[in-house]
This record gives structure tokens, C-alpha cells and sequence, in this order.
């Protein structure tokens, strides 16, 4: 069930890890349009698309499957969404933003028959210098027959600093947390991300070797 | 005679200063990201008097070419900027090509 309660709980752990993301923006720039797919280890496999009419507002939908590390259990969620930047601070080397996105979705699963109501909600915080990457962010999906939250923390430190015209690398450290009986224990994982122009492509492994891979294309 | 010369002189130059193309700079607070400074490219392009673009994250700059004889408003370069979500901080006019300023731009990274 989806309460206040849980809501602010997903917040609350969002704030309180206050450290970076990284996971890319959900809303690239006005009039922008975004593509991302991920596969995550093997958990979880997503895929978006949003268009922003704003620099602070997009909509769009995308579908997200997850398969527990736990039991043989999957669900498979399709979804509306939309993404709303809260706050946006923009200081001479700086950048901080806190989003917040909330959403409607069909869920399937094999604990269930037939399709559920899904409701999704989420918050990201994140804070970038040329150098330093950090965000943290956390995605609540609720249905009558499940509840489950992934938390998503990631630290990234880039080699040089990167321009416009040049291509930028990071080297990313990720922690992921999922819960509803979707995986026991924080995952960990090592990332190199390159982007150039609006194509961001993102890839590495798993503390227990499975690969984690995220490209995303904003035009 | 010479006299003439010189008014003819003045004049034409003031024609040709006329029909420049402008340089304009803005400074730009939260200029982090490329992946996201191509919302300021996309949105200053897209005014017709808009000639070239640059964005220089390691100046914190962004530098906009004119047609020749057209300029953009100062407030409409701040609400462009803003409403890609940045920070102007200063505007200002100068006495070089877009060229100039890249090249500028380039020797200051070396």
C-alpha cells in the first residue's frame, strides 16, 4: 500500500545518504527530448522516453522489469510518468538540483494474475562540479500485491575536466539497495561514463561481476 | 579635396561598423555539464538573428554571433539563458568575431 508514510521514509533515507547520483537527469533541457535504457545487473532492465517542454518539467513513460536475486519472482511495470525539478541551484562552479517525479503503471507478475494498478514515486538529489559527481536518488513502486523501493547512490570523480566540444569521462562508484524481496544487501558497483554531445553511455560490473549498462540520448 | 576624402571615409566606415556582425558575452553560473549545456545551444540558435554559438564550461562562458546589422536583446538573452535553466550573471558587447573569442578561448586552455 502506498502511504505518506512510505513516501517520506523513501525521501527521508534520500536525504539522509545526501550524497550524489549521478543517475542522469530526468529532464536534460527545454523543448529536449530523452531516450535511456539500462540493464542493471541482471535485477533490473528499464526503458525511457520523456519529452521536456521545460527545463523543469518533462512527461513521457517507459516500462521496468524486475527479476529477484531471492526468489524466482518477476514483475514487469509500464508506466506514465512525470518529472518535476524541485530546486535548482546554480553557483559559478557548481550545479545542485532535487527532483521529484511521481507516476501511473501496469504491473504484471508471476505472484499475481492479470494486471495491477501501480503507483510510482520518486526523488533524486544530485550536485556536480566538473570534477566531482554525487547523487542519491530513491523510486517507490507500489501495487496492491507488491511495495518494493530502489535506492540508488553513486559518487563519481572525472579524470580531467572535461568541455563542451571534448569528451567527458567519470569514474563511478554506485550503491543500490532494492527491497520488496527483490535482492538482499546493497549492491555495488564500478562504472566508467562517457559523454559527448547528447549521446551518454555508461558500463561496468557488479561487486559479484555482473555487468551494469545505461546509454541514454538527449536531442 | 581632402577634406572630402575624410567625410567619405568616416561615412563608409560607419556603414561597414553598421553592417557587423556582434559578438555578445555572458557569464553563466552553473555551467557544469556539456550534456546539459546543449539546452543553451539549442535555445540561442534557435533566434533568427542568431549567426554561431560557444559554450566554454572552463570560462563559465557563453558567446553568441549576429547576423550582420541584427542584435538580440539583452533581456531576451537573460530570459533564453534562464529559461534553459542557468544563471546570467553578465552581458556584454565586444570588439571581436566569434572566431576571435574561439581562439581566445582555445589559448586559454593551453
Amino acid at each position: 500500500m502506498f502511504t505518506l508514510k512510505t513516501a517520506s521514509y523513501g525521501a527521508g533515507a534520500a536525504f539522509a545518504l545526501m550524497c550524489a547520483p549521478a543517475a542522469a537527469k530526468p529532464i536534460a533541457f527545454a523543448n529536449g527530448s530523452t531516450f535511456m535504457a539500462e540493464y542493471g545487473a541482471g535485477t533490473m532492465m528499464e526503458a525511457q522516453a520523456f519529452y521536456a517542454p521545460t527545463y523543469w518539467l518533462s512527461a513521457g513513460g517507459g516500462d521496468v522489469r524486475f527479476d529477484s536475486d531471492i526468489t524466482d519472482r518477476s514483475r514487469d511495470i509500464a508506466y506514465l510518468r512525470v518529472n518535476y525539478l524541485a530546486k535548482r541551484w546554480n553557483l559559478p562552479s557548481a550545479q545542485a538540483n532535487v527532483f521529484v517525479w511521481g507516476g501511473l503503471g501496469s504491473a504484471t507478475g508471476d505472484t499475481f494474475d492479470g494486471s495491477r494498478l501501480a503507483r510510482n514515486a520518486g526523488v533524486q538529489f544530485d550536485v556536480e562540479t566538473r570534477r566531482v559527481y554525487a547523487s542519491v536518488k530513491t523510486d517507490l513502486w507500489e501495487s496492491s500485491e507488491f511495495s518494493q523501493r530502489v535506492d540508488t547512490l553513486q559518487l563519481g570523480l572525472a579524470p580531467y575536466e572535461h568541455d563542451y566540444s571534448t569528451l567527458a569521462t567519470w569514474f563511478v562508484i554506485q550503491a543500490r539497495d532494492y527491497t520488496g524481496q527483490i535482492r538482499h544487501g546493497v549492491e555495488w558497483a564500478a562504472l566508467v561514463r562517457l559523454f559527448k554531445g547528447g549521446a551518454w553511455i555508461e558500463a561496468g560490473l557488479t561487486a559479484d561481476g555482473k555487468p551494469q549498462v545505461m546509454a541514454m540520448f538527449n536531442f | 579635396m581632402k577634406r572630402i576624402k575624410a567625410i567619405v571615409a568616416t561615412l563608409a566606415l560607419g556603414v561597414a561598423t553598421l553592417g557587423n556582425a556582434a559578438t555578445i558575452e555572458m557569464d553563466v553560473n552553473g555551467l557544469v555539464c556539456a550534456f546539459c549545456a546543449q539546452g543553451i545551444e539549442k535555445k540561442l540558435r534557435a533566434y533568427p538573428a542568431t549567426s554561431d554559438v560557444i559554450v566554454s564550461l572552463e570560462k563559465r562562458l557563453v558567446a553568441v554571433s549576429t547576423k550582420d546589422g541584427e542584435d538580440i536583446p539583452d533581456d531576451e538573452l537573460r530570459r533564453a539563458l534562464t529559461d534553459a535553466g542557468y544563471t546570467v550573471t553578465d552581458i556584454r558587447r565586444v570588439d571581436e568575431t566569434l572566431e576571435a573569442v574561439r581562439a581566445r578561448l582555445k589559448g586559454a586552455e593551453h
